[in-house]
Order: C-alpha cells, then sequence, then structure tokens
C-alpha cells in the first residue's frame, strides 16, 4: 500500500467534493433542512385531535356534540358517502352512525391512531358516572425522553447511511461511465490503493456532517449530549465506514448509473424502515427482530442514542463499533475484489 | 520468452465482444480475429484502419486493461497476469481513446495526482513545457479545448518516462496546429529512445510519423511494412485523379480501359471519379487523355499526387479509410 497514492486520491476526491457546488448542498445543506423542519414539526407541542367522522343523519348532531367534549377528537359531520371516503383514505380515523345511546363504530385497527380514536370516543360516549376514576397522567417532557432527542442521533444515522450509498456507492460508477477509472488502473495505482484514496476523500466529510446535525439538535432544541464525545467521533467513523464500504461493494460491479440507482434503493429501503429513523425498531418480534438486529444501521442509531441521550461512553459502544468495522472491513474487502474497471 | 529488441510480441491474438442488453444480448462482434504482430524497441509504429477495425482493443489488451479470449501478448518481455503487473505498468505510457480526468481538477492537480504513482516521474513543470501547456497549468478540465485535454492527456502518459508508449487516435478530432504539436511530441519521444504504439485512421499520420505501419482491417493485419515500402508495393507511386460528367463512366469509358493504358496498375471508378494508379505518368497521362477525346467524354478536373497509404488501404479493401458507413 503507498500511501502517498492514497493521499493524492484522496485530494483529488475531496476537491472534487468542494468544488461542486450541488453535492455540498445535497450533503450539508439538505440533511440540516431536513433536521430543522422535522425538529419543528416533531417538537414538544401538543399533540394534534384526532379526526373522526359521524354520518349525517336525524341523531347526528347529539352525537357529534357528545363527542366534542374531549378536547382530543375533532369532529365532523359528513354525508354518508363522504364520511365513507374519508375513512378509506384515512383522513378520518374513526366513522360513527347511529344516535348516541347505540351509535355503530367503525374503523380499520391497522392504521395509526384508529384504535385510540375508538378508545377516546367510547370513553365520551359512557355516561360521567362510568368513567374511570381519575387518573394523574404526567407528560414526557424531560430533555433526552423526548421524540426529538430521539429523532437527532436517528438523523446522523440517515446521514452517515447516504453518504456511503450515494458519496461512495453512486460517485464511483459516475467515475466509471466516466471512462476516468479505465484511465487509473492502467497506471501503477493498485486498487485498493484507490479504493481506499476515494473512502478516505469522502469519508473525512462525514465527520463536519455528523457534527453539524448534532450542534443543531443540542443547541436549538436542547437534545442533551450526555456521553463521551470520543465515542461519539468513533462512532461516526466507524459506522461511516461500514456505510462506505457498502457503498464500494454496490458500486463494484454496475456499469450504470442505472443499475447503481436500484441497487442503492434495494439497499436503503430496508434500512430505512428497520434501521429505526424515524419510528422506534424495538418493538418487533420474530423474524423481523431479527432483521432488525442484521441491519447496520440498527446498530449504529442505536449506539449514538446511547452515547447522546445516556452517558455512555467508549466501552459501552465497543461491540457495535467492532461489529461495524468488520462489517466495513468485509464489504471494502470483496469491493476490491469483484471491481470493475472498464 | 522473446528477444530484446521486441516490445510486444502478439501471436493469435483473438477478442470477441458480445453486445449488451435484451436485444443485442446475441450479437457477437469478433474485434480481433488471430492478428500476429511485432513491435519493435525504439521505433514510432502505426496501426491504421478504419474505424471498428478492432485496433483500440488491441492495443487495450497489449495494456491489459482488456483479456483477450485467445493468443499470447508479451509486453516488453512480461506478461500480464504474471504476479507482477505494477512494476509493468510503471514503464509503459497510456493515452486512452477518450481518456477523461476529474473535471473539477486542473491541469497542475491531474498531473500532480498521476505524478504520485510513478515515483522517479518526470518534474510537472517538465511534463507541461513538453506538450506546451504551460498557460493552462491552471485551468480546470471543464475549461479546456478538445486540443488541449489530448495533450493534458499525452502529458499524463509521459509523466512516469515510460520506455512503451500507447497512444489510441490521438489526434482525432484536433485541429491541425495541435495536431503537429502532438506530432513533435512523439518525435521528441522517440528520439530519447522510447518506443511508441499509435492508432490512427488517418493515413497522413501514419505516413509521416511512423516507421512501420499496419493496416488493420476486421481485426487482421492484412499489410505491414514501412509507409514508403507500403506504397511501393501498389507497383506504382503516382495517382491520377479525373473527374468526368456523371453517366460517362462505365458508359463510354469504362474502368477496364482505363486499366488497358499503358502505365497503369490501377483503376478504381466512383461515381464521376476514375483514380488510377501509375508506374509513369508522363506515359499514362497522355495515352488517357487521348481514350476520352476519342470517346468524346469531357474533362472536368484532373489532378496527380504521390500514391499514399490510403491508396494502399483501398487496394486491398475495396474501401476507403473513412467510409462513413463504417460504424
Ligand atoms: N466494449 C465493447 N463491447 C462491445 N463491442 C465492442 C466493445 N469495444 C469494441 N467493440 C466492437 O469491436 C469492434 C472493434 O472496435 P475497436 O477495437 O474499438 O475498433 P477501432 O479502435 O479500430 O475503431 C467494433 O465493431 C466495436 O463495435
Ligand atoms: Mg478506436
Amino acid at each position: 500500500m503507498n500511501l502517498r497514492i492514497v493521499r493524492a486520491i484522496a485530494a483529488v476526491t475531496l476537491r472534487e467534493f468542494w468544488r461542486s457546488p450541488d453535492a455540498v448542498f445535497w450533503t450539508y445543506g439538505f440533511p440540516l433542512l431536513m433536521a430543522v423542519v422535522l425538529g419543528y414539526a416533531f417538537h414538544g407541542q401538543a399533540p394534534e385531535p384526532l379526526p373522526v367522522a359521524v354520518v349525517d343523519g336525524p341523531a347526528a348532531e347529539a352525537l357529534a356534540e357528545r363527542l366534542r367534549g374531549s378536547e382530543r377528537l375533532r369532529v365532523e359531520v359528513l354525508p354518508a358517502e363522504a364520511a365513507d371516503r374519508a375513512l378509506a383514505r384515512g383522513r378520518v380515523a374513526l366513522l360513527l352512525r347511529g344516535d348516541a345511546a347505540a351509535p355503530v363504530l367503525r374503523n380499520d385497527p391497522s392504521r395509526p391512531d384508529a384504535e385510540l380514536a375508538r378508545l377516546l370516543a367510547e370513553r365520551e360516549l359512557r355516561p360521567p358516572a362510568e368513567r374511570a376514576p381519575p387518573i394523574a397522567v404526567e407528560v414526557e417532557d424531560r430533555p433526552g425522553s423526548r421524540y426529538i432527542d430521539w429523532l437527532i442521533p436517528g438523523l446522523i444515522g440517515l446521514n452517515l447511511l447516504g453518504a456511503g450509498m450515494w458519496g461512495i456507492g453512486f460517485n464511483l460508477v459516475h467515475l466509471r461511465t466516466q471512462r476516468l477509472l479505465r484511465r487509473l488502473i492502467v497506471t501503477p495505482m493498485r486498487p485498493r490503493e484507490f479504493l481506499l484514496g476515494f473512502l478516505l476523500g469522502r469519508g473525512i466529510l462525514v465527520v463536519p456532517e455528523a457534527t453539524v446535525i448534532a450542534l443543531f439538535g443540542v443547541l436549538l432544541w436542547g437534545v442533551p449530549f450526555r456521553g463521551s464525545v470520543l465515542a461519539f467521533a468513533l462512532l461516526v467513523l466507524v459506522g461511516g465506514f461500514a456505510f462506505m464500504g457498502l457503498g464500494c461493494l454496490l458500486a463494484a460491479r454496475p456499469r450504470t448509473i442505472e443499475a447503481i440507482a436500484g441497487l442503492t434503493n434495494l439497499c436503503q429501503l430496508p434500512m430505512w424502515l428497520l434501521g429505526g429513523v424515524f419510528f422506534s425498531n424495538e418493538r418487533f418480534d420474530g423474524w423481523l427482530a431479527g432483521l432488525v438486529e442484521a441491519v447496520p444501521l440498527t446498530h449504529v442509531n442505536r449506539a449514538l442514542r446511547d452515547v447522546m441521550l445516556e452517558p455512555a461512553g467508549v466501552a459501552d459502544v465497543l461491540l457495535p463499533l467492532g461489529l461495524l468495522a468488520a462489517f466495513g472491513g468485509l464489504c471494502f474487502a470483496l469491493a476490491v475484489r469483484w471491481f470493475r474497471w472498464t | 520468452m522473446t528477444g530484446g529488441d521486441l516490445a510486444i510480441e502478439l501471436r493469435g491474438l483473438r477478442k470477441t465482444w458480445r453486445g449488451a442488453g435484451w436485444r443485442g444480448g446475441g450479437k457477437v462482434t469478433v474485434a480481433v480475429d488471430g492478428l500476429d504482430l511485432d513491435v519493435r524497441r525504439g521505433e514510432v509504429f502505426g496501426l491504421l484502419g478504419p474505424n471498428g477495425a478492432g485496433k483500440t482493443t488491441t492495443v487495450e489488451i497489449c495494456e491489459g486493461l482488456t483479456v483477450p479470449d485467445g493468443g499470447s501478448v508479451t509486453v516488453l518481455g512480461r506478461r500480464w497476469g504474471g504476479g507482477d503487473d505494477q512494476a509493468l505498468r510503471q514503464r509503459l505510457g497510456v493515452c486512452l481513446q477518450e481518456s477523461k480526468f476529474h473535471e473539477k481538477a486542473t491541469v497542475r492537480e491531474t498531473l500532480r495526482l498521476f505524478a504520485s504513482f510513478y515515483p522517479g516521474g518526470r518534474a510537472i513543470d517538465e511534463v507541461l513545457a513538453l506538450v506546451s501547456l504551460q498557460e493552462k497549468a491552471d485551468a480546470r478540465q471543464s475549461a479546456l479545448s478538445g486540443g488541449q485535454r489530448q495533450r493534458l492527456a499525452v502529458a499524463t502518459a509521459l509523466l512516469g518516462r515510460p520506455e512503451l508508449l500507447f497512444l489510441d487516435e490521438p489526434t482525432t478530432g484536433l485541429d491541425p496546429q495541435s495536431r503537429r504539436q502532438l506530432w513533435d511530441v512523439v518525435r521528441g519521444f522517440r528520439r530519447d529512445g522510447g518506443t511508441v504504439v499509435l492508432t490512427t485512421h488517418y493515413m497522413d499520420e501514419a505516413q509521416q510519423l511512423c516507421d512501420r505501419v499496419a493496416i488493420v482491417d476486421h481485426g487482421k493485419v492484412i499489410a505491414l511494412g514501412t509507409p514508403v515500402e507500403l506504397i511501393r508495393s501498389l507497383g506504382a507511386e503516382h495517382c491520377i485523379d479525373v473527374d468526368v460528367e456523371p453517366g460517362a463512366l462505365g458508359a463510354r469509358v469504362t474502368a477496364a480501359d482505363l486499366q488497358a493504358l499503358p502505365g497503369v496498375q490501377q483503376c478504381e471508378c466512383d461515381g464521376a471519379r476514375a483514380s488510377l494508379t501509375v508506374a509513369s505518368v508522363h506515359r499514362a497521362l497522355p495515352a488517357m487523355l487521348e481514350l476520352l477525346a476519342a470517346r468524346g467524354v469531357p474533362l472536368r478536373g484532373l489532378a496527380t499526387r504521390h500514391a499514399t497509404l490510403e491508396d494502399v488501404f483501398v487496394r486491398l479493401t475495396g474501401r476507403h479509410l473513412r467510409d462513413e458507413g463504417a460504424q
């Protein structure tokens, strides 16, 4: 391994990035924008009331009035057909017909909030005497336990994933279609020197990227940072390496942008769904739970959350660090082996 | 193995390409079809042939970029895949057909990257001067003209002080001045003892620049020799091109009539133009004029010139080097 070559490849790769304003925007601007927008959308507000529909009829108004007793429900009276459509499209979580004495409730329990809307409606329809005695409910709003606190580490993980898949995978195939790789490989440069240099040139970017998102979370929404900064940095680097290795592997063979875009989506979609970015993946069971553990993003996100939200140090994240490094190393080695230059 | 005087030795080389895609899946192109070739050290060797003749495939096999389906390749006494490809690459300079570099890198940055591959290579300013790109040293790739890009490509090939330089269509699409500049670079490289393998479909380039030329068609060498030898093989070193009115050729005067004239070796008729390859202009020309006058065919144009490699190609294949139809 000639380090002079690795350094030269890294330098030219990094420069190529810096000099492309659009690449800089989509790498830094867009994720930040996403963090800000999502942050505002989810940070510390009272939950939106759930929409329910009452089918128009002689007793409809009386029924609607009873339901309006709950501030968690937003009630509208609709003609039968419109109400049906609203339920089918998910615009309302629950549909009621009949009168307050013997109403019929209809919902699709597999939709989010459908059952919650039903319980709230049932409670309102009971005579006041039959309602459960008052129970004290506390709102969890301490820093570290809110959705935004949970979301920010996930967004960092998501960015690392994007850096590997698009920053590495997509760009490598682009260089192949540009016929630049074939020019490079007829020099004494070795395949592993090129791939490592490329990885370093792009990989160095994940550190500022992750730092910026974390800083935004901490400064704007008071997301806590309780663990070790070193552990965080290591996770970002090693997690980034894992996804960049994967990016190299995906880019090893494809000759067209379409092929790498397809492969990238194929890999990214399960990670988005199972990796625990926007919603928790800790409650799956059976084979899905197994899949969750098989997805590298799960380990990145879980460890990042441990470091930011709980006072985890380097020792606490050694296992995920090891797993991710091994995964990245394996992908990288296979990529070097199978890489196509023409 | 080979004697030390051969830079490249190709024996029975074959390469077949299989088209990509659904429909093209079945289409097979024989790009190189049992090709034998020796390139001597210290010469400028030209592969001359029309588009699609297999020139690029052949040199890319020599460069170790393409793996042949059959045959043997020896480059500077070594074979590809023998475990020390890197050491061999250290001794080669390559300028691919249409090579691209990083779009946003400047000329100097591109050269700095390539310089990192060749310890003990030339200084960047030295190669910049060799290809006369000093003024453009800080211009980005995207701001270079076609000729400047091509000279940059040659500069990257020269950085490592190669023994053997591959140039694949180095002057295609260049203006005459840029072509001359590149030719000078090639001559200088050869003067310093280097070996050059060059592909081209310009007969004048092959004629002026190459010590020896292999004429390639359909993946085979169909003629080999110095430009002078190849032209002499026509048995005639001059050409007479005559333009007559359309319809006269083949009707009032036939190719056979012209070919029967004294001193005429060969006659190619193409529409309203006849090209005669002749051994002695002073005998053939008066006879031809006489014949045309006797048959009542008025002349529209007349030119005599030295025979070229193009005429050799036409003689061998019946086609022109730059047939628009070819590929
Ligand atoms: N990568 C490839 N895939 C499929 N066909 C190819 C490929 N490269 C070359 N060919 C075909 O092989 C033939 C020879 O091509 P090439 O070696 O590029 O000729 P030349 O350089 O003389 O123009 C052509 O018919 C061309 O279409
Ligand atoms: Mg070619």
